[in-house]
């Protein structure tokens, strides 16, 4: 067994319990037909994510241990909200002057996720379907 | 400490994930350099690389970004340098190890270190 694998875990584990406490209480107070609670989870993911690698990245003052760094942005941040790590790397090709690889990262996330999602629920349909 | 003109240059290529004994392994090379009264040692961290493995490791792509490069450069005389390799070796794991003459130009405490020294 692999020890960092348990601070992904734990860091995950948090991550998903924060995401649901704030997306629940974002929805329930903003978010009657719009999903305000998943955005605000989105953007908060984001923004954490940034301050985070800002503090911990090759430039930063804070050099924190690789399993610091694993459980802080892969787990709490990514089990918060993958958006996060999507943000991240996004922003990161855009510093390094690499816009067409991040439009077509966010191209292609947007694109390819609302496939997925649609593929899935009418494979499920067709699944379910009643059968002549 | 005086270091003469004459010098050799290590550098020491690892990864932060290298460990000796429950610590960083670049720590513990520092902490032994020190230990044996070497000139000096300078710990960098670089944002991208690979090594023997061809494994790249960026700072980049989140999931690459767990064991990035580490350099620690040490100048000190040859026979010191060289006394010292033994000890790394011990320490060390995958990495690499290059030495290449150097002149030194200036090699002096800063003013409030020298003050506090006298």
């Amino acid at each position: 067994m692999k020890a960092h694998w348990f601070w992904l875990f734990v860091g995950g584990g948090l991550g998903t319990v924060l995401r649901w406490s704030v997306s629940g209480w974002v929805a329930q107070r903003f978010g009657e037909v719009f999903p305000w609670g998943t955005l605000a989870v989105n953007v908060t993911g984001s923004f954490l994510v940034g301050f985070l690698a800002g503090l911990m990245g090759p430039e930063g003052r804070w050099w924190a241990a690789p399993e610091t760094r694993q459980f802080l942005l892969f787990g709490v941040c990514g089990g918060y909200t993958t958006f996060s790590s999507f943000s991240l790397q996004t922003l990161n090709l855009m510093e390094d002057g690499q816009w067409a690889l991040a439009g077509a990262n966010v191209l292609l996330s947007v694109v390819l996720c609302l496939t997925g999602v649609w593929l899935g629920r009418h494979l499920a349909l067709w699944v379910q379907a009643p059968k002549v | 400490m005086h270091l003469p003109e004459d010098a050799v240059l290590l550098r020491i290529f690892i990864g932060e994930s290298d460990r000796w004994e429950h610590q960083p392994l670049y720590e513990a090379i520092v902490l032994k350099a020190r230990e044996l009264h070497l000139a000096g040692a300078t710990v960098l961290r670089g944002p991208m690389g690979f090594g023997k493995s061809s494994r790249l490791h960026t700072a980049k792509i989140l999931r690459l970004s767990m064991d990035l490069p580490v350099v620690i450069e040490i100048v000190d005389t040859e026979a010191k340098i060289q006394a010292f390799l033994p000890e790394l070796d011990r320490m060390m794991q995958g990495g690499l190890v290059t030495l290449e003459r150097v002149k030194v130009i200036h090699y002096r405490a800063g003013q409030r270190a020298a003050a506090e020294a006298s």
